[in-house]
C-alpha cells in the first residue's frame, strides 16, 4: 500500500503528466469557451419557427415515402421523372429512417446538448485515450532509464510487487482523473445548454446511451494505459510505445489494408484494431463486404454490411492488451536491470 | 564471526548483438564477515559492478551461489533487504524532486519511518540542502545522497559502490570518517573501489579482482606480507664493489640508479654486516614494503610495460590455472 502511494506521489510529479493535465485543461477551456461564445438561448420566435420547420420536413419525409408507396403499386400514375424514386420504397420510410429531422436542426447558432453530447464525449475520450497512453508509456519508461526502478527494487527487491504498484498507481490514477474530467466536462456542458442554448430532448434512454458511451470510454482508457505501459516496459523506453504505435498504423492500418484491398481479400476491417475500437465505443459498427451479395438475385433486397459488434471487439481488445501487459511482467521479472 | 556476504563461483555473461559475448565475471568468489569494512578492488571494467549487481537481483547470474546476511540471494534478497544499504555505480535521482523528498519517497515504499530522513541527510552532510531540488546538485552532492539513501534504512550492510567518486578530498575524508563510525557501530561496510590508498586507508580486509576473477583475499596486511620480497634499498660509496661482496655472501643485489636493491633478505643487519667487515659503511638501509597500490599493480598486471598504453581489459594472466586464484583468505593457505 505505502509502494502505491509512494507511486502516486512520484506520478502525479512528472512534469509530462503535469503538462498533459494542463493540456487537457486547456482544450476543455477552449471548446466549452468556444460553445459558449456561439451559441444563445433562442427566443420564442425562433422556437416556435424551428419547431414548424422540423414538423414540415417530417411531414414532407412521410408524404414522398406515401406517394413511393402509391407509385409502386400502381394506384398513382409513374411521372417522370421516374428516377427520383427509390426502386424500393423502404429506402426513404421515415420510421426506418435513422434519424428525424428535429428542431434543434433548424436553430442555427444555438448549442443543443442533446445533440452534441455524444461527439462531444467522443473528443474527450480520444484525448484521454491519448493521455492514457502517453503517460503509461513515459511513466515506466523514464523510471526505467533514470535508474528509479533500480533504486526503489534496492527497496523492494519483489520485481512482480514494483511493477505492479507501478501499473496499479498508473491505472487508478488515470481512472480518477478521466471519470472527474468527463463528469466535470458533461456537466458544464449540460449548464451551457441550459443557459446559453438548448437542453434537447433529454430522455431516459438519451442518459443510458449516454453512460454507456462513457463507461465504454473509460475502459478504452485504461485500455490504452496499460498498453503504453506495456510496450514502454517490454521495449524498456517509452519511445518504443510511440514507435510500436506508429509502425502499427503505417504498416497495418495503411500498408496491409491496402494490399488486402488489391488482393481483394474479404472483410480486411475486421482484421483491423481502429475497426474494433470503434466497434467497441459505438456498441456496433457496420462494415462493407463485397461477397455478401455477390450471388443474390437481382431485384431482392440484400444488405451487403457485416456489422462488428461491442462484445467480440472488446475480447480482441483485451486479449491484446491483456497478452502484452502479461509479457511485459514475464520479461521483466527476468531481464537484467542496469 | 559469521559470513555477512558469501559468493561462490560468481559467473555472469553480457550478450548483446553488437558486442557478441562479454564474460564481465568469471567464477568469482567473495567472503565478507561481520563487522569488517571489506575493500572490494580492481581496475575498471574488471566485474566490480556487476558482482554487486548480481548480489542484489539486479542481474541474473549465469552460475554461482551468493547470500547476504545468511539468506540465499536472490532468492530471499526481500527477507534482508530492509537490513542492506545499498549504492550501485552513481544512482540516478528524479531531478525534479528535492533531496529530501526523493528520500522520504524511498523511505515510504521500504516502509522506513520518515523521520530518518532527516537523520540520514544530517549524516552525509545535506542537511542544509536537502530542499533543494536534486539537478541541481554537484556530483558530489548526488552522492552523498545516494549514500543518504543507503543509509536511511539504518542498516545492518552497507554496500557502496564506489562511493569516492565525484567527491572532493574533504568529502573523501568525510565519507571514510563515516564509514569508520559505522563500523565502529557494528555495521559490516562493503566498499567497491579502484582507489587504492583510499582502501588501505580504511579497509581492514581487501579482496582484489580482476578480469572477473578474485586474484587475492584477506586481511589488508596479509596481503601485503604475502607480496613482501624482502626488498631493501642500500645505499653505499661504491655500490659495483658491494654489489660483488654481497654476491660473494650468496646474496642477490642489484644496482639501481645510484644505491643498490638487495632482495631475499630475512635479517637486515646481515647486509651491514657483509659490508661493513670489508670497511663499506652503508648510509641508508630501507625496507621495500610493498603498498597496496604495488600488489595491486602486479596481480592485475596494470603498469606492466608505461610506453604502451594500457587497455582496459588487459590484464596479467592469471597464476596457476583456471579457479585457482592465490588465495590468502585468513582461513585459506599462505600463498
Ligand atoms: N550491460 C552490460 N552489457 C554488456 N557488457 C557489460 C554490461 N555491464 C558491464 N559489462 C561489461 O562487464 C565488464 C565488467 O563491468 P563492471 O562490472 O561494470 O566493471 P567495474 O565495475 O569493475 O568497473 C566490463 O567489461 C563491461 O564492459
Ligand atoms: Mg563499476
Amino acid at each position: 500500500m505505502n509502494l502505491v502511494r509512494a507511486e502516486l506521489e512520484r506520478l502525479s510529479a512528472r512534469r509530462f503528466v503535469q503538462l498533459m493535465v494542463v493540456l487537457l485543461v486547456l482544450a476543455f477551456g477552449v471548446t466549452a469557451a468556444t460553445t459558449l461564445a456561439g451559441s444563445h438561448k433562442p427566443s420564442a420566435d425562433e422556437l416556435a419557427s424551428a419547431r414548424a420547420q422540423a414538423t414540415e420536413a417530417r411531414r414532407g419525409m412521410e408524404m414522398a415515402f406515401q406517394e413511393c408507396l402509391a407509385r409502386q403499386n400502381g394506384t398513382l400514375p409513374p411521372r417522370e421523372p421516374e428516377s427520383y424514386y427509390p426502386r424500393d420504397c423502404s429506402e426513404i420510410d421515415p420510421v426506418r429512417s435513422e434519424r428525424l429531422p428535429i428542431t434543434a436542426d433548424y436553430l442555427p447558432g444555438v448549442f443543443s446538448f442533446a445533440e452534441q453530447a455524444r461527439p462531444l464525449l467522443y473528443f474527450l475520450i480520444a484525448f484521454l485515450v491519448l493521455f492514457g497512453f502517453l503517460v503509461g508509456a513515459s511513466y515506466i519508461g523514464a523510471d526505467l532509464n533514470s535508474g528509479g526502478v533500480v533504486n526503489l527494487l534496492l527497496w523492494r527487491p519483489r520485481r512482480l510487487t514494483v511493477l505492479g504498484a507501478k501499473l496499479g498507481a498508473l491505472l487508478g490514477s488515470v481512472l480518477a482523473l478521466s471519470v472527474l474530467a468527463s463528469l466535470f466536462y458533461l456537466a458544464t456542458f449540460w449548464v451551457i445548454g441550459q443557459t446559453a442554448g438548448l437542453a434537447g430532448r433529454l430522455s431516459g434512454d438519451f442518459w443510458r446511451s449516454l453512460g454507456a458511451v462513457h463507461g465504454r470510454g473509460m475502459v478504452l482508457v485504461l485500455l490504452a494505459s496499460a498498453l503504453g505501459f506495456a510496450i514502454a516496459t517490454l521495449g524498456r523506453h517509452t519511445s518504443a510505445a510511440l514507435g510500436a504505435v506508429a509502425a502499427y498504423a503505417v504498416v497495418w492500418e495503411l500498408g496491409a489494408r491496402l494490399v488486402l484491398e488489391i488482393v481483394d481479400a474479404r472483410r480486411p476491417d475486421q482484421l483491423m484494431l481502429s475497426s474494433h475500437i470503434g466497434a467497441w465505443l459505438t456498441g456496433e459498427t457496420r462494415f462493407w463486404d463485397s461477397q455478401l451479395c455477390a450471388d443474390s438475385r437481382p431485384g431482392v433486397y440484400c444488405e451487403s454490411f457485416y456489422s462488428l459488434t461491442w462484445g467480440p471487439a472488446l475480447l480482441v481488445l483485451l486479449v491484446i492488451t491483456g497478452g502484452l501487459t502479461a509479457a511485459a511482467f514475464v520479461v521483466f521479472r527476468r531481464r537484467d536491470l542496469i | 564471526m559469521s559470513a555477512v556476504i558469501e559468493i561462490e563461483g560468481l559467473r555472469k555473461t553480457f550478450h548483446s548483438l553488437r558486442n557478441g559475448r562479454r564474460v564481465a565475471v568469471d567464477g568469482f568468489d567473495l567472503l565478507v564477515e561481520e563487522g569488517q569494512i571489506h575493500g572490494f578492488l580492481g581496475p575498471n571494467g574488471s566485474g566490480k559492478t556487476t558482482t554487486l549487481r548480481a548480489l542484489l537481483g539486479l542481474v541474473r547470474a549465469d552460475s554461482g551461489r551468493m547470500s547476504v546476511l545468511g539468506e540465499p540471494s536472490p532468492e530471499l534478497l526481500p527477507r534482508v533487504a530492509g537490513r542492506v544499504g545499498a549504492i550501485v555505480e552513481s544512482p540516478q535521482f528524479f531531478g525534479n524532486f528535492t533531496g529530501y523528498r526523493t528520500l522520504r519517497l524511498l523511505a515510504r515504499a521500504g516502509g522506513v519511518p520518515v523521520s530518518r530522513v532527516d537523520e540520514a541527510l544530517e549524516l552525509v552532510g545535506l542537511r542544509d540542502r536537502g530542499d533543494e531540488r536534486v539537478k541541481g546538485y554537484s556530483l558530489g552532492m548526488k552522492q552523498r545522497l545516494a549514500v543518504a539513501s543507503a543509509l536511511l534504512k539504518d542498516p545492518r550492510l552497507l554496500i557502496l559502490d564506489e562511493p569516492a567518486n565525484g567527491l572532493d578530498p574533504a568529502g573523501i575524508r568525510e565519507m571514510r570518517d563515516l564509514m569508520r563510525s559505522l563500523a565502529a557501530s557494528g555495521v559490516t561496510v562493503l566498499v567497491s573501489s579502484h582507489i587504492l590508498g583510499e582502501i588501505q586507508l580504511i579497509c581492514d580486509h581487501v579482496t582484489i579482482i580482476s578480469r572477473g576473477r578474485r586474484v587475492a583475499a584477506g586481511r589488508v596486511d596479509e596481503v601485503l606480507a604475502g607480496h613482501d620480497r624482502h626488498e631493501f634499498l642500500v645505499r653505499v660509496a661504491e655500490p659495483e664493489r658491494a654489489v660483488e661482496l654481497l654476491h660473494a655472501a650468496e646474496l642477490t643485489a642489484v644496482v639501481d640508479s645510484d644505491a643498490l636493491v638487495v632482495n631475499g633478505v630475512t635479517d637486515s643487519t646481515v647486509i651491514s654486516r657483509v659490508l661493513g667487515e670489508q670497511g663499506l659503511w652503508v648510509g641508508e638501509l630501507t625496507p621495500l614494503r610493498p603498498d597496496l597500490e604495488s600488489v595491486f599493480l602486479e596481480l592485475t598486471g596494470a603498469g606492466e610495460d608505461p610506453s604502451v598504453p594500457r587497455q582496459v581489459d588487459h590484464a596479467a594472466p592469471l597464476p596457476g590455472a583456471e579457479g585457482d586464484p592465490i588465495d590468502l583468505d585468513v582461513r585459506g593457505v599462505d600463498a
